[in-house]
C-alpha cells in the first residue's frame, strides 16, 4: 500500500504541490489525471523517490521512503518499476541492452535467460525486430513501447506510468492497455497511471485521482468519478469544455 | 516637511541601490551553489575511491578509456608538433642571434615539458572531452535518463561519474606524457629543416639539461588538471535545467570553469613549488 500525507513542494518560491494526500490500496492502479501542468509528473517523481518533497511523507508498505539511506532507497527501487513521460532510454544503448540494462545490473540471471526475457519483452510490444537499433532510430511511439518493456522486465511488484500512451496510435494503445490490465490481473501489481486518454483507462484504472494546480480536487472509484459535479472533473471525465474558444 | 516630488530622486536611488544589491546577491548565490555543487560532487567521488567503497561500472569505465583517451589521441598528436615546432620557431630567433644552438632543445624541452604541454593538452582535452562530457550527461539529464538510471536501482555517481572521471584522469595523464614526447620530436624536426640545427644536438641538449623534474612537475599538473575537468564538466552536465538551451549553457559554463580552473591550478602549483 501506497500512503501520500500532507505533500508540499515549491518550485522557484512558487507552490507547485499543496497538501497532497492520497492512498493507494495494494494490486489496485489509481488513474492520475489533470490540465497540464498541474504537477502530476513531479507528484508521481516524489511517490517513487525520486524528487524530494518540502514537506509530508510516503510511505510504500509502512516504510518511510525519503527517510532511507540511499542504499536502502536502492532496494525499494528494484520493487519499483517506472516508465517515464518522454522514454527516458539510454542513448548509448540499442533497444535489446536498453531492456536487459535492469536485469544485468540486478545481477541475479543468467545472459541466456535475460536474452530469452528481452525477447519475449520485445514480442509483447509487437517489436520483435528491432534489438540492435538505437533509440535514436526509433519513432516517438516505438520509443514509448520500448522504454514500457524496460519499466516491466522485472515484473516489480509496484509499476508507475507516466503518460502510457502518448504519441502511440490506437491500436498499439489499445495493446499497451492490455498488457498494463494483464500485469495487473496476472500479479496483482500496484499501479499508478498518468494519462490525458481518459477513454483509455477508463477500464484499467480502478480509482481516480483528479489534481488541478496542485492540489487533488477528486479522489474516488469509477461511479463516484461519474457521478461528480466539479465543473473541471466532469470536463475531463467527459472530454468537453463549457468555454468558448475565443473566449 | 519634504514633498513627495522632492522625495523621488532619493526613492528611484534606493530602488537602483536595491536592484544593484539583488543583482549581487543573486550572482552570489549562483556562484555558491555551483561551488557548493562542486565540493559535494568531489565529496562523493572521493567516498567511491575509498576502497571498502570502491564502486565504478567496469564496462562503462573501459567504454569511457576508448572514447576519451583513444579518440582524443591524433588531435594531442597533431597539437603537440605544432607546439613543440612553435617552440623551436619563436625561440629560434634568439638562439640564431646569440648562436647558442645547444640551449635550443633545453629551451623547448623545459617550457613544454613544464608548462605549454600540459596547459595546451589540458585545454585542448577540457575543449574535446570536457565539453563532450558536459553535453552527454547533460542531455541525459534533461531527457529523464538520470532520473531513469535512479528509479532502475543504479547510483549516477557509480555508473556515470566514477567511469568517467577515471578515464579522464588517466588519459588526460597519459596524453600529457605523449604529447610531451611528441613536441619534442615535433621541436627536434623543425630545429633540424628550419633552423639547421642537428637533431643530435637537440636530444643532447634536451637530456644534458631538462631533469625529471621538470617531466614531474608537468605531470603533477596534468593529474590535478584531469581531476579538476573531470569534476567540473561533470559537475555541469549533471546539474543541467531547461532544455536543448540548458545543455548549451552548461557546455558553456564547464568550457569556462576547466579553462579558470586549468590556469588557477597552474598557478598556485607553480607557485607552491617555485
Amino acid at each position: 500500500m501506497i500512503v501520500v500525507e500532507n505533500i508540499c513542494k515549491t518550485h522557484l518560491g512558487r507552490p507547485v504541490l499543496e497538501n497532497v494526500s492520497l492512498t493507494i490500496e495494494e494490486g489496485t492502479n489509481l488513474g492520475l489525471i489533470g490540465p497540464g501542468g498541474a504537477g502530476k509528473t513531479l507528484l508521481l517523481k516524489i511517490i517513487c523517490g525520486l524528487v524530494k518533497p518540502d514537506s509530508g511523507t510516503v510511505t510504500i508498505n509502512g516504510v518511510d521512503i525519503h527517510k532511507l539511506s540511499a542504499t536502502e532507497l536502492a532496494e525499494l527501487r528494484f520493487q519499483i518499476g517506472m516508465l517515464f513521460q518522454n522514454y527516458a532510454l539510454f542513448d548509448f544503448m540499442n533497444v535489446f541492452d536498453n531492456i536487459a540494462f535492469p536485469l544485468r545490473q540486478e545481477g541475479k540471471l543468467s545472459e541466456d535467460d535475460i536474452e530469452k526475457l528481452v525477447r519475449k519483452a520485445l514480442l509483447d510490444i509487437s517489436l520483435p525486430k528491432i534489438g540492435d537499433r538505437f533509440p535514436n532510430e526509433l519513432s516517438g511511439g516505438m520509443k514509448k513501447r520500448v522504454s514500457f518493456a524496460r519499466a516491466i522486465i522485472r515484473q516489480p511488484p509496484i509499476l508507475f506510468y507516466d503518460d502510457p500512451t502518448a504519441g502511440l496510435d490506437p491500436v498499439t494503445s489499445s495493446k499497451i492497455y492490455l498488457l498494463l490490465r494483464a500485469m495487473q490481473q496476472e500479479r496483482g501489481t500496484t499501479a499508478v497511471t498518468i494519462s490525458h486518454d481518459i477513454d483509455g483507462i477508463k477500464d484499467i484504472c480502478d480509482v481516480f485521482c483528479m489534481i488541478d494546480r496542485g492540489q487533488i480536487i477528486f479522489h474516488g472509484d469509477r461511479n463516484a468519478i461519474e457521478r461528480c459535479e466539479i465543473p473541471l472533473v466532469m470536463q475531463f471525465w467527459r472530454g468537453f469544455s463549457d468555454d468558448d474558444l475565443d473566449g | 516637511m519634504t514633498s513627495m516630488a522632492d522625495n523621488k530622486p532619493m526613492q528611484k536611488t534606493a530602488s537602483k541601490f536595491m536592484r544593484l544589491l539583488a543583482f549581487i546577491g543573486k550572482h552570489f548565490n549562483d556562484w555558491a551553489s555551483e561551488i557548493g555543487g562542486l565540493c559535494l560532487l568531489t565529496w562523493q567521488i572521493f567516498l567511491n575511491l575509498l576502497p571498502w567503497r570502491w564502486q565504478f561500472d567496469g564496462p562503462e569505465t573501459w567504454r569511457n578509456l576508448y572514447q576519451v583517451g583513444v579518440k582524443s589521441f591524433p588531435i594531442v598528436v597533431v597539437t603537440a608538433i605544432l607546439t613543440g615546432a612553435i617552440m623551436v620557431i619563436q625561440s629560434g630567433l634568439y638562439i640564431e642571434q646569440y648562436g647558442a644552438y645547444g640551449l635550443l632543445g633545453w629551451g623547448a624541452g623545459y617550457t613544454i615539458l613544464r608548462e605549454i604541454g600540459p596547459i595546451l593538452i589540458g585545454l585542448m582535452f577540457s575543449g574535446r572531452v570536457g565539453a563532450n562530457n558536459t553535453a552527454e550527461l547533460g542531455t541525459m539529464k534533461v531527457t529523464d535518463q538520470i532520473d531513469a538510471l535512479r528509479a532502475l536501482a543504479i547510483d549516477p555517481i557509480g555508473y556515470l561519474v566514477m567511469p568517467r572521471f577515471l578515464a579522464m584522469v588517466i588519459m588526460l595523464f597519459l596524453l600529457v606524457v605523449i604529447g610531451d614526447f611528441t613536441a619534442l620530436i615535433g621541436g627536434a624536426i623543425t630545429s633540424q629543416f628550419l633552423l639547421g640545427v642537428n637533431m643530435k644536438l637537440f636530444a643532447a641538449s634536451v637530456i644534458a639539461y631538462v631533469t625529471l623534474d621538470d617531466l614531474f612537475h608537468g605531470l603533477i599538473k596534468a593529474f590535478i588538471f584531469g581531476c579538476a575537468i573531470a569534476v567540473i564538466s561533470c559537475h555541469f552536465g549533471l546539474s543541467t535545467k531547461g532544455g536543448a538551451v540548458g545543455v548549451g549553457r552548461a557546455v558553456n559554463a564547464s568550457v569556462v570553469g576547466s579553462a579558470i580552473a586549468i590556469f588557477l591550478i597552474d598557478y598556485l602549483i607553480a607557485f607552491i613549488i617555485n
